[in-house]
């Protein structure tokens, strides 16, 4: 995954300027920076959301501008994100939400009578026993808490099986135990497929935990760009602006 | 105790289907089903060859409406006894509103509920019949008065008007009208200081959409003989005039069409007042010029109060009241009641059928899109909405009319006739949910690989069912009274019944089939509630 000289502006403000990052096979990225710093806007054109207005993006050795329908689809359908708003249908079954992860393969019927007879649900109990959630898989969405919403946005991820695996702060909400089980998923599903996890993440213990390499944004520019073994707890509380 | 502490593994959860909404959804399916096997549809010819060449004729005098300079002085001036007749109604039924929103509220009663339950249903007859009915009953006791007209649109939405009003004053919150009492002012002062002034934007936003109605009623109320454009309509329609016909269309169109434009004008003014301004131009010139309609229109149907009280008005509703009970209830007339009230829902239930799918196609089009659009997609989008307006803005009357050349008579012109009509409000409303619901889903979906179907049915439909659903239920409702209106004029259902009772002066049966209409509409109105609840 390669971003070569990317740019983007929301009306006259500039989100991105200039963002030149290339991610290996196998590599675990943590994204910190403050609030506004282009974190998600970031992710946005990994996976396609934001169209960029200058540079050139590859993923997975592919173009997503080049691709239309059903190339682009099945690019799409092997990188994941897990948003920060998490963006799932709470008048949906947990089951219904977890199964949206699978929409990339399935036919618009298979898809449709999933609705009324679930589809796959031995690999959405396992998937959801995994985030210690198999319980909860017939009850509706919304009537979960916030901590365990995003738990099933983790096991949407894992029936999905992405390569690229995009997190905006999937553990906001996750006691420090589930936190670091949820950040331990993502990156054994991503390296495990030979693809790559690109986490924006808020806790810098967390970051220097579980990932490789930290990348930091401010003002859209990285300004950071270092292997996580060299940095400290500390180091990044400054980058926050955190004093404690 | 160890026993105890280690549990073993949860078992696996099954799953456990929702049964109240299956039970509400396939008796849907089964009753759509049912209704589409009486209308005739599926068996024999609805097709009716003859009228094809009636219709030609027809259409092509669309294009050329008599524009005459006579004709368009007599359309002018229908079109002002239409206007008289709104403004005085709806001004009339505010005023009822009013006065009846006192007995119609909690707050009026307090724990005595059995007053306020009694107020409620006293109020369930007069809104259990549409204003057409009421003008055919009005017009058999005061004859060819204007007062019919002002009172068929007054005595109805006077109805429905006191309990909305009383719903809003119950709903604002107490705290300022409590405060009050407890520093001893009386319950009339602390009414008019404490929840006056919360309710005062809902009342007037409320007073100017029943206008908006009242506007579309009196047009149809004219169809039964209450005098302007209707009527007109009516008289061009049976002397096979289309270009007469076409020229009252356009008028009628546009006159709803301009109440719906200013009221929405008006209410969308009440809902988000402008800041700083201490008093709204917009608003007071609306209130303003809606007094000085009422008082022209006084004169210019010359209302007088003596005909209400004259001696020949009080003969006629003795005799009427005296001949009216009890009720008819021959066999004959009761299997009669029993086929056409079938009929009725068979209609209500195909009308909205097709507005719904109709209004889900397109809701697509309608809603304005979240992103940046070609200019291609913008002028559907625009050329869409404008359909929708102008479905919306010919009464179904009019549609059922035009739909009688074409095809026999039946359960069918009058469904789809209705159907038409409720494709234009549904398909607004529906457009607008979507336009408010939130994308992100959808979009999350897409961003992975799902398919524009599938973002669709994982991202957007589980949203947006729900209300969708309940939109069509409560137009469901209002579309009963409807069919039972467009019965009125021939189209099928109870209202030929009624219609045939009327003209032969049969009271005893008049009193029947009205009954069995008040039942009908209670009936669906119970049905649609129950639906809603199980669709939250």
């Amino acid at each position: 995954m390669r971003l070569t000289g990317i740019e983007v502006r929301f009306g006259g403000t500039p989100a991105l300027a200039g963002v030149d990052l290339a991610v290996a096979a196998g590599e675990r990225v943590a994204v910190v920076g403050a609030s506004g710093a282009g974190k998600s806007t970031l992710l946005g054109v990994l996976n396609g959301a934001v169209p960029p207005t200058a540079g050139s993006v590859r993923v997975l050795g592919q173009d997503p501008a080049a691709l239309r329908g059903r190339e682009l689809r099945r690019l799409r359908a092997r990188t994941g994100t897990v948003h920060q708003h998490l963006e799932l249908a709470g008048q949906l079954r947990v089951v219904h939400n977890v199964n949206a992860g699978r929409l990339g393969a399935w036919s618009a019927a298979r898809a449709a009578w999933s609705l009324v007879h679930p589809q796959g649900a031995d690999d959405v109990l396992a998937a959801l026993s995994r985030v210690g959630l198999a319980d909860r898989a017939y009850e509706r969405t919304d009537r979960l808490s916030g901590g365990q919403r995003q738990r099933v946005a983790l096991a949407r991820l894992l029936v999905q099986r992405p390569e690229l695996v995009l997190a905006d702060e999937p553990a906001s909400a996750l006691d420090p135990a589930l936190a670091d089980q949820a950040l331990g998923l993502l990156g054994e599903l991503a390296t495990g497929r030979g693809g790559a996890l690109l986490a924006c993440l808020h806790d810098p213990a967390l970051a220097l935990r579980h990932c490789d390499r930290v990348v930091g944004l401010a003002a859209g520019r990285v300004v950071l760009d270092a292997p996580a073994h060299t940095l400290t707890v500390a180091a990044l509380e400054g980058f926050y602006g955190v004093s404690r | 105790m160890t026993a105890v502490l280690q549990r073993a593994a949860p078992p696996a959860p099954r799953l456990r289907r929702d049964r109240r909404r299956w039970v509400w959804g396939l008796g849907g399916l089964a009753l759509l089903g049912w209704a589409l096997a009486g209308s005739g549809l599926l068996s024999g010819p609805v097709l009716n060859p003859a009228g094809t060449g009636q219709v030609g004729r027809f259409l092509a005098a669309a294009v050329r409406p008599e524009l005459g300079a006579e004709f368009l002085r007599v359309v002018a001036g229908s079109t002002l006894v239409t206007v008289a007749y709104a403004v005085l109604g709806a001004g009339l039924a505010v005023l009822i509103g009013a006065l009846g929103a006192i007995p119609a509220s909690r707050t009026t009663w307090g724990r005595r509920r059995s007053g306020w339950l009694l107020t409620r249903g006293g109020l369930a007859l007069p809104r259990g019949l549409h204003e057409a009915v009421w003008g055919l009953l009005l017009v058999n006791v005061l004859g060819l008065d204007p007062w019919v007209g002002v009172l068929a649109i007054a005595v109805p939405y006077g109805a429905i008007t006191a309990k909305v009003f009383a719903d809003l004053l119950d709903e604002v919150p107490r705290g300022g009208y409590r405060a009050l009492l407890a520093a001893g002012a009386g319950r009339g002062a602390a009414t008019l200081y404490g929840l006056l002034p919360p309710a005062a934007g809902g009342l007037l936003s409320y007073s100017f959409y029943r206008l908006e109605c009242a506007v579309r009623s009196a047009v149809v109320l004219g169809l039964i003989g209450a005098g302007g454009l209707g009527y007109q309509l009516a008289l061009s329609f049976t002397s096979l005039r289309w270009e007469q016909v076409w020229t009252t269309v356009y008028a009628l169109a546009l006159l709803c069409l301009l109440a719906d434009v200013a009221g929405r004008a008006v209410r969308r003014r009440v809902a988000a007042p402008r800041p700083g301004s201490r008093r709204d131009p917009l608003l007071t010139g609306a209130v303003l010029a809606v007094l000085a309609l009422a008082g022209w229109a006084v004169g210019y149907l010359a209302l007088s109060p003596a005909a209400l009280v004259s001696a020949r008005t009080r003969e006629q509703v003795a005799y009427v009241a005296s001949a009216a009970w009890p009720p008819a209830t021959d066999g004959d007339l009761l299997a009669a009641v029993w086929s056409a009230s079938v009929e009725t829902v068979r209609m209500s239930v195909l009308a909205v059928a097709f507005a719904t799918a109709g209004a889900v196609a397109l809701a697509g089009l309608v809603a304005r899109p979240g992103g940046p659009t070609g200019p291609g997609r913008r002028a559907l989008g625009v050329l869409t909405r404008l359909a929708l307006l102008l479905l919306r803005a010919v009464p179904p009357p009019v549609w059922a009319l035009v739909l009688l050349f074409v095809l026999l008579p039946g359960v069918l012109p009058g469904a789809l006739a209705l159907g038409v009509y409720t494709l234009g409000v549904l398909g607004r409303l529906v457009g607008e949910a979507v336009e408010e619901a939130d994308r992100r889903p959808g979009d999350a979906l897409r961003a992975s690989g799902a398919s524009p179907v599938g973002a669709w049915l994982y991202g957007s439909v589980p949203a947006l069912a729900g209300p969708v659903l309940a939109l069509a239920l409560y137009r469901w409702e209002v579309v009963v009274r409807d069919t039972v209106f467009v019965g009125l004029l021939g189209a099928g259902g109870i209202g030929v019944l009624l219609s045939a009772a009327t003209s032969s002066f049969d009271w005893p049966a008049v009193t029947t089939v009205l009954i069995a209409i008040v039942l009908l509409t209670v009936v669906v109105d119970l049905v649609g509630a129950r639906a809603r609840t199980a669709l939250r």
